[in-house]
């Protein structure tokens, strides 16, 4: 038998300069690791769909440079914090120092905090499953850690942007670790953008614990273009009485998984889990998401909806995992899935492992077309196709997008969606 | 206005309508009458543009222009109006963004501005108030949970808001209760004006007390059996169907046939 293909040297080059020592040290042990780490293949399960649209060119080895002039002009309301190509851009981020808050680069550590990130980096991912957030950690060049002391809170949103330039090809390992305390809460929106034509890939984690009681919305646009690859990984732990909210909105590229597993290990834990997905022309997106409910009496709820247009291609594999101490667990999953095209595919899959007796679990999936009587009803009215398909498109996934608690968030992937109606809908 | 002549339109390969004659002059009320399953709907449906029915023969003119080259959309900008029988529920889109966006596509075609929100929030409250739907249901999802007479007046909403030339009614007096009937036949008769027509199909002699057509037409097997005035209703709900030579209750296409 074939052994399984690994990475090459090429993206194997000792890197991280930069880093506090703690830091660089857990990356260097990260890339030993890695050396005969096997790649994702067709044979890979949780990889089956994407792993032929996975590139891992010597090219992309390379690390993007850090420098390069501002590409994308943000207006972004609040607290933000800029990385281009995986490293962060002070003159771009704009950031208060509020007591029992630390928002720091990686760079700019002390060695004291950067002994406590190292011991809790990776430590919300299970490594079998995200093979790619394993090339993160043994890749990083920066991230931004987040710790928020008992009970404090952020007041505003703090957006993320991650930028990377295509000017030239390579890769960034956008890294970010969320520590709230007891009851500290926080708004954190991940914002993914690119600008340049060269291929690049985009290997990024981020890692949220959460202590009792702690409070955390996280938001993520991921918008970048067609040169762009993005393998994404979020890991979530949950102690008691913790509340997670996820709103993703997603638009397709050449590749774009993104595997957000969360853990809800403490009693009262809840989880709400939203997620949009929009793919075009041969895109590719994949979603792969698990809730490992293994305190008792924790609530999940999740909702996602795939909308595939053309001959592109959207993928949705939920796992639910009640331990079997998880008595009295709420699991809801519902996955809608839109196709548009006759050539567009959706393939999406509940993975239900239960082993708690006293659980409620309820799951659904469905993938239909836009509904040719209520499009009859709308142009009957006058209203032109292209709208009246936009409209029925936007009802699709209308609850979800009015339920993201960032206005600007709201506004910016309601810009991208009206590019996507225009392309994707002709005017009859 | 409208001139329908030997219109034969079928529905995956089965003939329902089987050459409908009818002339409707502006400022006129035609009621349309007949068995269920004669074909009622379908000739409102098909008028309408509904690509379901194929139109296998005949034509129909609006104004002397061709109607089946029209899209559905084209037809409704030229002031054709079709109140469904069953009116189409879609939920996240909104009552009021609906409505919104009909009348400015109508606004668009002839020229004049898009009314903004605010002016378009002003315009369906007092239309709202006119068929007595709570401008609450503005704010719904169309149709969305609306009850049978609700979604009614949902229908007549619109055709107030959108001022259609020819108005198709499918029976929109069924499912009504006595005062919403009032409030519909008001409606109604809001919309009679001397350059629009009405085409109402109805089971019910009681309609036309509110709103006194021109004629009445029997529909019965796909073809327009008989015609009349007013008083051939009162004869149709005294005596059925039958002494037409259409059974009452066996009255499918091939039935009549
Ligand atoms: N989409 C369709 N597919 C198949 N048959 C259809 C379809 N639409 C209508 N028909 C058939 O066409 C015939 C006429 O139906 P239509 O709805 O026009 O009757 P109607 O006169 O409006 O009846 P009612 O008084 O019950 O509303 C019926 O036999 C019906 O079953
Ligand atoms: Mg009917």
């Amino acid at each position: 038998m074939k052994p399984a293909p690994t990475l090459s040297n090429a993206f194997l080059e000792p890197g991280g300069q930069s880093l506090p020592t703690p830091l660089l040290e857990l990356r260097k042990q990260r890339g030993t690791a890695l050396v005969d780490m096997p790649l994702p293949t067709r044979k890979t399960e949780n990889w089956k769909y994407s792993s032929r649209h996975l590139k891992l060119t010597d090219g992309l080895a390379a690390t993007l440079p850090a420098t390069g002039k501002d590409g994308l002009s943000l207006s972004l309301p609040g607290y933000r914090v800029v990385f281009r190509n995986g490293v962060m851009i002070p003159e771009a981020s704009d950031f208060p120092d509020l007591d029992g808050i630390l928002i720091q680069r990686f760079g700019d550590l002390d060695d004291a905090d950067a002994a406590a990130l190292a011991e809790r980096l990776d430590n919300t991912l299970d490594s079998r499953a995200v093979q790619m957030a394993r090339l993160n950690s043994a890749r990083f060049e920066d991230g931004l850690y987040i710790r928020l002391d008992k009970e404090a809170v952020l007041d505003q949103p703090l957006f993320v942007v991650h930028e990377v330039t295509g000017t030239a090809s390579g890769s960034a390992y956008p890294r970010i670790y969320v520590d709230a305390a007891r009851h500290s809460q926080i708004t954190l929106v991940e914002e993914y953008l690119s600008s340049g034509e060269e291929p690049v890939m985009v290997d990024s984690v981020t890692e949220f614990m959460l202590a009792d009681g702690a409070n955390v919305t996280s938001v993520r646009l991921v918008m970048e273009g067609e040169n762009v690859q993005h393998i994404g990984a979020t890991g979530v732990r949950q102690a008691a009485n913790s509340r997670f909210e996820s709103h993703c909105v997603g638009f397709g590229g050449p590749l774009r998984r993104h595997d957000l597993m969360v853990r809800l290990e403490g009693e009262g834990g809840e989880c709400k889990l939203n997620g949009v997905v929009v793919t075009q022309g041969k895109q590719h997106y994949d979603n792969h998401t698990s809730i490992e409910h293994v305190a008792a009496h924790c609530n999940s709820e999740e909702t996602y909806r795939n909308i595939a247009a053309d001959e592109s291609h959207a993928v949705f594999n939920g796992r639910i995992h009640i331990h079997q101490d998880a008595q009295k667990s709420s699991a809801n999953m519902n996955n809608k899935n839109l196709l548009l095209s006759t050539g567009a595919e959706i393939d999406t899959k509940p993975e239900l492992e239960i082993y708690a007796d006293d659980v409620k679990c309820a799951h659904g999936a469905t993938i239909g077309q836009l509904d040719k009587i209520s499009l009859f009803y709308l142009v009957s009215r006058g209203i032109g196709r292209r709208e009246a398909n936009t409209l029925l498109t936007m009802a699709f996934i209308n609850e979800l997008v009015e339920q993201i608690p960032v206005q600007a968030v709201k506004d910016a992937a309601q810009l991208r969606l009206n590019e996507f109606f225009d392309q994707t809908f002709e005017e009859a | 206005m409208l001139s329908i002549k030997n219109l034969h339109a079928s529905v995956e390969g089965e003939e329902i309508l089987k050459g409908i004659n009818l002339e409707i002059k502006a400022g006129e009320v035609h009621a349309i009458m007949g068995p269920n399953g004669s074909g009622k709907s379908t000739l409102s449906q098909v008028l309408a543009g509904n690509e379901t029915f194929e139109v296998t023969e005949g034509e129909v003119t609006l104004n002397g222009e061709n109607l089946l080259d029209l899209e559905t959309e084209e037809r409704a900008r030229e002031g054709i109006f079709l109140a469904f029988q069953y009116p189409v529920e879609i939920p996240g889109v909104s009552n009021l963004q609906f409505l919104r966006t009909a009348v400015n596509a109508m606004r668009t075609h002839r020229g004049e501005p898009e009314m903004n929100a605010a002016e378009f929030m002003k315009l369906a409250r007092e239309v709202s108030k006119q068929v007595d739907l709570d401008p609450a249901f503005l704010k719904r999802g169309v149709n969305e949970g609306f009850s049978g007479g609700e979604k009614k007046r949902n229908e007549i909403l619109q055709a107030l808001l959108l001022q259609p030339k020819l108005a198709i009614l499918d029976e929109t007096d069924s499912g009504l209760d006595i005062d919403a009937l009032q409030v519909v036949s008001k409606g109604v008769n809001a919309l009679r004006a001397e350059d629009r027509a009405i085409l109402m199909v109805t089971h019910y002699q009681r309609l036309l007390n509110h709103i006194v057509p021109d004629y009445v037409h029997v529909l019965a097997g796909g073809k327009i059996v008989k015609s009349g005035g007013r008083e051939l209703a009162l004869e149709l709900e005294e005596r059925g169907y039958g002494w037409l030579g259409v059974k009452d209750e066996e009255a499918t296409p091939s039935a009549a046939s």
